[in-house]
């Protein structure tokens, strides 16, 4: 009789294979996408919404509100958004400059932000962005005193939550003629931005920073300042002492165009308790809401921007699900007014994925023309019809933050609160410091835990 | 879950009468609340009782009907998220004199407790109309008058509420912005009168002359004494 197979819980074909193709290439694996492990996330976490104690709002009768104002302690011009979901930086070169402008168009069309990247801003995107926030990399391509100029809002990053402590990456295939002359780089060669600023390390440099960025800006917009969720309440409390008007912070499900795959599975702290921290930190030096909270990484619908905000969020960004929304992994391209939307399934193969498992940003061969900077396969992307698709995301998102909200018996979307959530897991539970449900249990509560 | 009542005397004449017209008002809410029952009694300064039981036996216990006075708001409790005691009993008061009590439940006091303990505000109970109390407290003992506190609640305070509010020389009331929790006003000769239900006042002297009236929501009155 042969013998069942016997796979190994070690060694599974997936890890084998891995190991089979580090050999065979001699380096590590480069990708785009956020983590694609399981952690413990916003999903593992339910509302008490009303019953008899408490009492919902009527869902078209009873205003509820939404308004979501940035930067409103220090800055002349905060950024005031009529939806707490802002679109995370995303760069051109990474994205096409068609991607970017119908992020732009969408976000405009919801009176909320979107965010340039690494390698500076487009005219297009600015011409599109109602509200454009200008990142200040440490690579500091394409960053210039005129951009920063007609900017809303200036962005330091620290780093992101899918690479915590390392820098940017864009490949050679995507470095094409209009990439490398707005960062001053050879057409077609790999780029590897810095992993540090190359004029301040640490939070009293960084204040140095934001002050000059504030100058340069006249007082005007906001400074946030944007991080990967790893030692978060001391990072936060730094952040904050270094001037920043608004704190970003970027769990570990968070997405980036292209970097090392150990990276994006093996650093940082997933957005829960990310989440939970950082408003903590925000909470002890008595700023909670005055310097406001923006959380990223992984968030996909309204019920996770939800429970963002009731664990202490002002707003969350919003990346991968933008892209998705735009049309990345789908079987078909837009299709534009001349012709129909065209099945590139087999375009998706070449890459050795399918259609909803792809994460080749890195290689510029996206079959969508999203994560691109190929003229033949940008314009598969119709910018008017991919723009509508990421508005109708953006407002459904908005529609079901609302009807949770309102359930909780909100008139405020920013008054839901942490007691409003319970825990499926006891994970979720001691990470988000809430109950797990049918309990009055939050583990891990009154340790003194960071 | 609750029922309130209050009556604010403006003829001095009628002030002995006070006790007698206020406890069958007070008395008609126990149904609202039958858990506990509270009362803040003004005239020579402010009297505050409250005990775990219905209003019949706190209005009996003290003896309600043999005394005077200018006002009082009472509450009868029907306990929602917070334990049934005395220190969860309405009414509950704001600095010396500040009476407060509540009908409705407030879906953010836990974030509002949290920003008054951060500034060094301690509480009695987990009730979530004393976070209410201890807000308007902090807003005039920063300077407000009654009437522009009270209508300031609303901008910190989520959720669904009627809230009667006394001091020693007014008696105050705001809805929330939906109207959800009720409070009928019969303004008569020489008295105002409040209950969660008009039955409540349908026994009051004159009242079929009285001004009867629903405070519309978010409109603060206020009667002096």
């Amino acid at each position: 009789m042969p013998r069942t197979p016997r796979p190994s819980a070690t060694f599974p074909a997936a890890v084998i294979e891995q190991i089979h193709e580090l050999s065979d290439v001699g380096h590590y694996e480069i990708r785009g996408w956020g983590a694609k492990r399981a952690v413990p996330s916003f999903d593992d976490l339910t509302f008490l919404t009303s019953s008899l104690t408490r009492y919902p709002l009527e869902g078209y009768r009873e205003a509820i509100d939404t308004t979501t104002v940035l930067g409103a302690g220090r800055a002349e011009r905060p950024l005031v958004l009529d939806v707490p979901i802002t679109i995370a930086g995303m760069s051109f070169g990474s994205l096409s400059a068609a991607a970017k402008e119908a992020l732009g168009r969408a976000a405009s069309a919801v009176g909320t932000s979107t965010t340039t990247g690494d390698g500076g801003m487009t005219p297009e995107e600015r011409q599109a962005s109602a509200k454009l926030v200008y990142q200040c990399l440490p690579s500091r391509y394409g960053f210039t005193p005129a951009d920063l100029r007609v900017a809303d809002a200036v962005e330091v990053v620290v780093g992101q939550g899918a690479k915590p402590g390392g820098g940017g990456m864009l490949l050679g295939q995507k470095v094409g003629e209009r990439v490398a002359a707005m960062r001053t780089l050879p057409e077609g060669v790999d780029q590897r931005s810095a992993s540090r600023h190359p004029d301040w390390t640490g939070p009293d440099d960084l204040r140095i920073k934001i002050d000059e960025l504030r100058e340069a800006t006249d007082g005007q917009v906001p400074i946030f300042v944007k991080m990967g969720a790893t030692r978060v309440p001391y990072d936060v409390k730094l952040a904050v002492a270094a001037g920043a008007d608004v704190v970003v912070v970027d769990g570990m499900q968070g997405g980036t165009g292209a970097t090392q795959d150990v990276f994006i599975e093996h650093t940082g702290i997933p957005t829960l308790p990310a989440v939970r921290q950082a408003a903590e930190a925000l909470r002890d030096l008595d700023v909670h809401h005055d310097v406001q909270l923006i959380v990223s990484g992984g968030i996909r619908s309204g019920a996770d921007v939800a429970k963002a905000l009731a664990l202490g969020a002002d707003a969350v960004s919003i990346g991968v699900a933008a892209l998705v929304a735009l049309g990345c992994n789908r079987s078909t391209t837009t299709g534009d007014d001349r012709s129909p939307p065209e099945d590139v399934t087999d375009d998706y193969l070449a890459l050795g994925a399918t259609p909803g498992t792809c994460h080749h940003c890195h290689t510029g061969r996206c079959p969508v023309g999203i994560t691109t900077q190929d003229p033949e396969l940008e314009a598969r992307l119709d910018v008017e019809r991919a723009s509508r698709r990421v508005e109708n995301y953006l407002r459904s998102l908005t529609m079901e933050l609302t009807t949770l909200a309102r359930a909780c018996g909100k008139s405020d979307v920013h008054n839901l609160e942490p007691e409003d959530l319970v825990a499926l897991t006891v994970e979720a539970a001691a990470m988000a410091g809430v109950p797990l449900a049918g309990t009055s249990w939050v583990p891990g509560a009154g340790a003194g835990l960071p | 879950m609750c029922g309130i009542a209050g009556l604010l005397i403006t003829d001095p004449d009628q002030r002995p009468q006070l006790g007698a017209l206020l406890a069958p008002i007070f008395e008609a809410m126990t149904p609202r609340g039958p858990d506990s029952a509270g009362l803040a009694l003004y005239g020579d300064g402010v009297e505050v009782h409250k005990q775990v039981g219905p209003a019949t036996k706190l209005t009996a216990d003290m003896a309600l009907a043999d005394r005077g006075g200018t006002c009082g708001i009472a509450h009868t409790r029907m306990a929602t998220e917070s334990a049934v005691t005395t220190e969860g009993c309405h009414p509950f008061m704001a600095g010396d004199d500040v009476g407060l009590v509540h009908n409705g439940s407030f879906s953010n006091y836990a974030t509002v407790r949290r920003d008054l303990a951060a500034t060094g505000v301690s509480f009695d109970s987990d009730n979530d109309s004393e976070v209410c109390c201890r807000l308007l407290a902090e807003q005039l003992a920063a300077g407000a008058g009654l009437a522009e506190a009270l209508g300031s609640v609303p901008d910190r305070m989520d959720g669904f509420y009627t809230l009667l509010v006394a001091t020693p020389s007014e008696m105050a009331i705001l809805r929330d912005p939906a109207g959800c929790k009720p409070a009928v006003v019969a303004e008569g000769s020489g008295w105002v009168a409040v209950a969660s239900e008009y039955h409540a006042l349908s026994e009051l002297p004159g009242i079929d002359e009285a001004h009867v009236f629903e405070p519309a929501p978010l409109e603060v009155h206020t009667w002096r004494a």
